[in-house]
């Protein structure tokens, strides 16, 4: 394996795309990308801009229209194809990874069964090892899948939409997941995806496909200041910079808010998701009293007061 | 839902073949004592040695090797296809292979010069593996542009439609003795193969499923779809012809000298996963492979009608068994997958 930062694979000039009736299909302006080792970067970009084409030719798999892919180290995939064989145990799906090292007769070693059975421990999937495939969720075939690909043991891992159609926690496992074994593996990920939030949380790089068919690199925040990303995902009511949802306060009111903590946090969300204005100097006021196993809120208005228990009481009230 | 391993799976249905072998030979229109079919065969003596030798044997030999290789076929076509429906007789393979023997029927009527040359067992299996080979590459291409399951079934039973209409033609316009022997054949026997047909089919079955254990591990990757096949250092264009030559082997020359046997193709791979529920086709292919003879064993049990003389066509027994099985395996497992 090489140096840490090392380059691992390379395109130059790169141009992919698929031919259909003898018409060249250009995906992509021609590519010159590195990715490093031991990077994790996120490939991101709109449904249908060619993510799936890119990293199926910087695997190997289909041909490029022109230029070059080196890789400096094997290469492991995760797609999205669907497919059979449900009757197959995870270990079965695992022992795939083997393949290129194996015979016809797939006779297996000691130190196979070994990369099987660390590639299954690493994804937490021992105590289902021996189920068939059409028994799991939906998270625990994916990381059968990627469980498969690191018994592939290869130095680069490219996958294609890991947490699509995945819940929130199945998400943030896999990124996790992925994140863990760039850092303590070294290996190279390559992660298409279009879940803004995670890979802006877990990526050390982004790669990001523009609209005019360019793929711009940089780390998440400077992406995310320069406005690169706004205009790529034309965001509606999401403000990248806060990382919050624009609220418009409808209801035309000021609210002065004192407190601290979780808290205070989260009662300017529920105000601002009701339409409020919390601003720092207002005839409106609430202060958050907090003792050590309970929260009040205390509302000031037209020098009345008044204490509420709960969120939901404040919110009432405030309305009336 | 695995209760017993291959290990216990696979020696149990050796038994139960050989079991069936011996029970087809003692049964037939003579019924002959399982102690007398034992000493035929294993010291050529007894009064019934001729009749094992001369019949029962090669026929029994044949059902096992039919079975075996039309359910071989069947395997390998629902791996490359990924279509649990698949099968040599779904996909018009038989009928392709059909219709290569009955042309060179046709051309040895008329070119009587050379129609010893032609007719002989090895030009037939020859043209009949050829004929489902064609049709098994104009289903593959199609299938490239057709990725819905059920549309390459209508569009398997429809080339199926067609050839079989050639066939009627040329039936239609042949003579009468003619078509006898051709009607005959279409309603699939494994009484009409001696010694020397039996060879040929031996030799061409044997090489057919050879190249299918050798492709153990290519079968295996096509169950992920081509992407991660390739992905794993599987040469998918190179073990895709490799299906194609070994399924036309096999399938054609069952079709020759057997005729077209509906059925057993397409059942006997999801029958055999009740007892050995695996993908592994290092596992499947000798299990599928027993099943098929197993099949095909009881099935010209049953057409013998024991205790009778007469002889029910096989097709007619293979299809009375095998849909209904079929149909109740589709209602209880809700669907049935590769």
């Amino acid at each position: 394996m090489s140096e840490p930062g090392n380059i691992a694979l390379q395109t130059t000039n790169l141009v992919v795309g698929f031919k259909q009736d003898k018409l060249e299909h250009v995906l992509f302006e021609p590519l010159s990308l590195a990715l490093r080792q031991g990077e994790l970067v996120c490939f991101m970009g709109s449904n249908g801009v060619g993510k799936t084409t890119l990293i199926k030719t910087l695997a190997g798999i289909q041909p490029s229209l022109s230029g070059t892919v080196t890789t400096h180290d094997a290469v492991a995939l995760v797609l999205t194809d669907k497919i059979s064989g449900t009757w197959m145990t995870v270990r079965d799906l695992v022992t795939y990874g083997r393949y290129p090292y194996l015979n016809w007769w797939l006779s297996l070693t000691s130190e196979d069964h070994l990369i099987i059975e660390n590639a299954i421990r690493h994804v937490h999937l021992q105590l289902i090892a021996d189920k068939q495939l059409n028994q799991l969720s939906d998270g625990q075939l994916q990381m059968a899948m990627i469980a498969r690909a690191l018994a592939q043991n290869t130095g680069i891992l490219l996958l294609d939409e890991p947490t699509a159609h995945l819940d929130l926690n199945n998400r943030v496992e896999i990124m996790n997941l992925l994140r863990m074994l760039a850092r303590e593996t070294g290996k190279t990920i390559l992660v298409a995806t279009h879940e803004l939030d995670l890979a802006l949380q877990t990526a050390d790089k982004i790669w990001l496909a523009t609209p005019d068919r360019k793929i711009v690199e940089g780390i998440p925040e400077d992406l995310v200041l320069n406005g690169t990303f706004d205009d790529v995902f034309n965001l509606k009511g999401f403000d990248l910079k806060t990382g919050k949802i624009t609220h418009t306060p409808y209801r035309k009111i000021s609210v002065q808010l004192e407190g601290t903590g979780a808290e205070y946090l989260w009662t300017k969300n529920a105000l601002e998701r009701s339409g409020y204005e919390v601003t720092a100097h207002a005839s409106t006021s609430i202060h958050i009293l907090m003792d050590d196993n309970s929260t009040a809120w205390n509302l000031v208005r037209n020098h009345a007061s008044s204490q509420y228990n709960s969120l939901h009481d404040l919110l009432n009230e405030l309305k009336r | 839902m695995q209760k017993y391993p291959a290990s216990f799976i696979l020696p149990l249905l050796a038994a139960g073949m050989g079991v069936l072998f011996v029970v087809n030979i003692s049964i037939g229109s003579v019924p002959i004592p399982v102690r007398d079919v034992l000493k035929a065969l294993f010291a050529d003596t007894g009064t019934y040695s001729e009749i094992v030798w001369q019949f029962r044997l090669p026929k029994a030999i044949t059902c096992v090797l039919a079975g075996g290789a039309l359910a071989t076929g069947g395997l390998l076509m629902q791996t490359l296809f990924r279509n649990p429906m698949a099968g040599p007789d779904v996909l018009g393979l038989t009928s392709g292979s059909s219709l290569l023997v009955a042309m060179l029927l046709m051309a040895g009527r008329y070119g009587s010069s050379i129609a010893n040359l032609i007719q002989s067992p090895w030009s037939i299996a020859i043209a009949a593996s050829l004929g489902g080979a064609i049709v098994f590459m104009l289903i593959i291409s199609v299938a490239r542009y057709v990725r819905d399951n059920t549309a390459l079934l209508i569009i398997g039973l429809m080339i199926s439609a067609a050839t079989s209409s050639v066939v009627s033609v040329l039936q239609f316009t042949s003579q009468a003795d003619d078509l006898q022997t051709f009607m005959i054949w279409m309603l699939g026997s494994v009484g009409s193969t001696g010694w020397s047909e039996l060879s040929v089919l031996a030799i061409v079955i044997l090489a057919g499923l050879a190249i299918s254990i050798s492709l153990v591990k290519s079968l295996n990757g096509m169950l992920l779809g081509e992407s991660y096949a390739r992905s794993l250092a599987i040469n998918v264009k190179r073990s895709r012809t490799l299906v194609v030559i070994a399924t036309g082997l096999m399938v054609g020359a069952v079709t020759a000298f057997c005729g077209p046997i509906a059925f057993v193709g397409l059942a006997v791979p999801h029958l055999v996963r009740l007892l050995l529920p695996v993908s592994n086709h290092k596992i499947l292919i000798p299990g599928v492979a027993l099943g098929g003879a197993i099949l095909l064993l009881m099935c010209d049990i049953v057409a013998q009608l024991p205790g009778s003389t007469q002889v029910l066509p096989l097709n007619a027994i293979t299809s009375m068994i095998g849909a209904p099985v079929v149909i109740w395996m589709v209602i209880k497992a809700k669907r049935i997958s590769v």
